[in-house]
């Protein structure tokens, strides 16, 4: 059995999708056929034997046309586009054709009547060109002026329904001229350069391609096998087959006991991960090695992939009030244009009136701010995209522009530069009461309300039986420790030595456990810096930037990892002693990243001018960074840096570029100076550079490991 | 020059016949994933004959 899935653009109703099902039904080798009507897919579950195309030309025999899945709404967009500029293409061809012989008919005296005859041909030619090919730019036109605004496109249809009007005149009455040629020419050049952006803004689409690795079906197994489900049906408590080679639909836990997965898509990183029972494997993720089963633990929306693209989604909302901001930019410069317009028109009327409409025409077209309007809102997105490919998500596109004025970063120590899990190195019992297994079974069960990183170094800790205990009234204190009263009334603490009561040592780094008012035992814990975390250090330093470690963890713990990196340090500070380091700092005007776990700095987060977090696992979406890091590499810090320099770099690039072109071709126009396919031509090119300058950050290089 | 009546019709019977063809050619979608064949090298083998 195998799957595949269909998208059928043309299902509308419960009638179609009855339609589809019966004819479905009505062959053997397809098993199951499952109707999505909001997402007009269809899922087929069908033998090896029969081929999906069979399958496609079946459904196109009832009345429909299906696609096998993929991104059809763009798709279709793009085809529509493309026919648009193909006819545009012909078009303007045979117009241009029959325009060179009414040139050269100019020169030797042509007889009127071959005239007429061939200002009639290319009516016809131009006339599926202005009436089919240049329809985006009306409609588009037509809405930005209902909606009492006007929009990019507004010059550009005044342009074209002016010269296609006047030549209609000029034809019928067989007197004055015809610009025919303009009229195709400002169509095809400005339909190409819209078809070569939309296909380089699909490339920037951050979102859209982080939900398209979800696969849409999925095998559930029950008693009596496994069964093709769609993934919108599995529950939490489900089981699951993801076959070789499959992506895993839904997050969930491994039940086998070795799985290779490729993670790439949540992290950016092509190490594979090995699995083994329990771990936690995430929705969009590949699996690289032998089918397994897994239980699923959450909805197919709730999964950590569709938190990141919710995530990622605010940050285009805001991207959506940049062109918000552009489009405000064009209320102001479109009336412009237009009244410049209007003036070169009626200056060229004392001047010389057979250039007046060339002129105003050539106007109309070259000054549109288009370039400028797609100046930022380009550069933004394709690094927001470039970003997302590296493991970096934005929740806030404006941080992008803040961290270049970063000179400060702040980072958490414990899970940010050092792992995220510590271990136990050495455990000293100080009662005959208690054993070593004894201590550590109390200390893994009232750890176990703490979120702090030391206390993930007892979660692995195998609790016998025997050991068991309940406690009530658990309080945690950030920072200092975690206390628990047992059932029989005795206070159970676990945490610093000021916390538990124990004799205070200077350079004393352990965990004490206190049983009632005995210390029991101590441990010691400890977490090796991350590999990376000297390369990422070494390279903020090459930005100009000071890293510096901002941690509530002791003084001899700072130090040591400090001095290991070589940076400075602040240790022993509360969560609001660093919310006031930062405070400090800005007042001094220093811009502040502060690069925590996301969970116990949330405050100190809030109070920077940047907040990133790293991110191990759970609770994406509770932390208010700006900035999630993905991948467990610190080195995405440095390239989080290098891509909003490179951002910056080429955000200037392209305004200075649009400015400039707009101001020196306006005047050129305006004193009938330039041909109007030259405006067309400059118009088309200078918006394709713009996108073409911005799809270079797609190409950043991630920070070598060193 | 009365060549025209006819050549300008033939010119328009052609690329009536051109844009019939590119619009079929769109619609049945043969400008999409135009570097798809060069994967296919990737993909297994049906088993079939050719």
């Amino acid at each position: 059995m195998t799957l595949c899935t269909l998208s059928v653009d043309d299902m509308h109703c419960s009638a179609c999708a009855g339609k589809i099902q019966r004819t479905l039904s009505g062959i053997n080798s397809i098993k199951t056929a499952h109707i999505n009507l909001v997402r007009r897919q269809v899922f087929i579950e069908h033998d090896e034997a029969l081929a999906p195309l069979d399958i496609l030309s079946a459904v196109e025999s009832a009345g429909f046309s299906p696609a096998l899945s993929g991104n059809t709404e763009h798709d279709a967009e793009h085809r529509q586009l493309l026919k648009r500029l193909g006819i545009a293409g012909l078009g303007m061809m045979q117009v241009m054709m029959v325009a060179i012989a009414l040139y050269a008919g100019d020169f030797s005296h042509m007889e009127p009547v071959y005239k007429d005859l061939l200002n009639f041909v290319s009516l016809l030619f131009a006339t599926p060109v202005v009436c089919y090919s240049a329809v985006p730019f009306f409609t588009s036109a037509i809405g930005s002026i209902r909606s009492r605004g006007l929009n990019m496109d507004v010059p550009i249809a005044l342009a074209i329904a002016i010269a296609f009007s006047t030549s209609l005149l000029a034809t019928v009455s067989g007197t004055g001229d015809v610009y025919y040629d303009s009229v195709v020419m400002f169509t095809f050049l400005l339909l190409g350069a819209r078809y070569i952006n939309a296909g380089l803004q699909h490339r920037f689409d951050v979102s859209s391609k982080l939900l398209s690795a979800l696969p849409a079906n999925a095998w559930r197994l029950d008693s009596t096998g496994q069964h093709a489900v769609a993934v919108e049906d599995l529950r939490a408590g489900d089981r699951i087959w993801v076959a070789e080679g499959e992506r895993i639909p839904v997050d969930g836990r491994s039940e086998d006991p070795q799985v290779v997965i490729d993670e790439a898509v949540l992290s950016g990183e092509s190490d594979w991960v090995e699995k083994r029972i329990e771990d936690r494997l995430y929705a969009g993720t590949l699996n690289l090695g032998k089918g397994f089963a897994m239980s699923v633990t959450a909805r197919f929306d709730q999964s950590r992939i569709a938190d990141i693209a919710r995530l990622a989604d605010q940050a285009e909302i805001q991207q959506a009030s940049i062109s918000q901001l552009t489009d405000r930019i064009a209320r102001v410069f479109i009336p412009a244009v237009l009244v410049l317009a209007a003036i070169t028109g009626i200056l060229w009327q004392f001047v010389d009136p057979t250039r007046a409409l060339s002129a105003t025409l050539t106007v109309l077209v070259v000054s549109c701010p288009c370039a400028l309007s797609l100046a930022t809102p380009a550069a933004l997105t394709a690094a927001m995209t470039r970003l997302r490919q590296l493991g970096i998500v934005l929740t806030n596109s404006h941080a992008l522009e803040t961290i270049n004025t970063v000179d400060k970063v702040y980072l958490d120590k414990t899970g940010t530069l050092t792992a995220a899990t510590p271990s136990i190195t050495a455990t000293q019992t100080f009662s005959t009461e208690f054993d070593e297994p004894a201590c550590l079974a109390l200390a893994a069960q009232l750890e176990r309300y703490s979120n702090h990183a030391y206390a993930k170094a007892f979660h692995s800790t195998n609790i016998s039986p025997r050991h068991r205990s309940r406690f009530f009234g658990v309080t945690v204190k950030t920072g200092e420790g975690v206390s628990g009263i047992l059932s029989n009334g005795i206070e159970v603490r676990i945490g610093t030595a000021a916390f538990t009561g124990a004799k205070k040592i200077t350079g004393d780094r352990g965990i004490y456990l206190a049983f009632g008012s005995d210390i029991i035992a101590r441990f010691d814990i400890t977490n090796s810096i991350r590999p990376d975390a000297s390369a990422a250090v070494t390279s903020l330093k090459t930005f100009g930037i000071t890293p510096i470690i901002l941690s509530g963890d002791s003084r001899e713990r700072c130090k040591e990892t400090a001095a290991n990196l070589g940076i400075a340090f602040l240790a022993r500070h509360t969560p609001e002693a660093k919310l006031e380091a930062i405070r400090a700092d800005q007042s001094k005007g220093s811009h502040v990243l502060m690069l925590g776990d996301g969970i116990n700095d949330v405050p100190v987060l809030a109070g920077a001018d940047v907040s990133a977090a790293v991110m191990e696992a759970s609770d994406l979406v509770k932390s208010k960074a700006d900035i999630l890091l993905l991948s467990r590499k610190l080195t995405s810090l440095a390239d989080l840096f290098r891509i909003a320099r490179a951002t910056r770099t080429v955000t200037i690039q392209n305004l200075a570029w649009a400015t400039a072109y707009n101001l020196t071709a306006i005047p050129l126009a305006a004193l009938g100076l330039m041909p109007p396919w030259l405006a067309a031509l400059g118009m088309a090119t200078s918006s394709t550079l713009v996108m073409l300058n911005a799809s270079r950050l797609l190409s950043a290089q991630p920070t070598q490991k060193v | 020059m009365e060549i025209l009546a006819i050549l300008i019709p033939i010119s328009i019977v052609f690329i009536a016949i051109a844009a019939a063809i590119f619009v079929w050619a769109v619609n049945h979608k043969q400008f999409e994933q135009l570097d798809k064949h060069g994967f296919d090298i990737f993909e297994e083998d049906s088993g079939e004959e050719p």
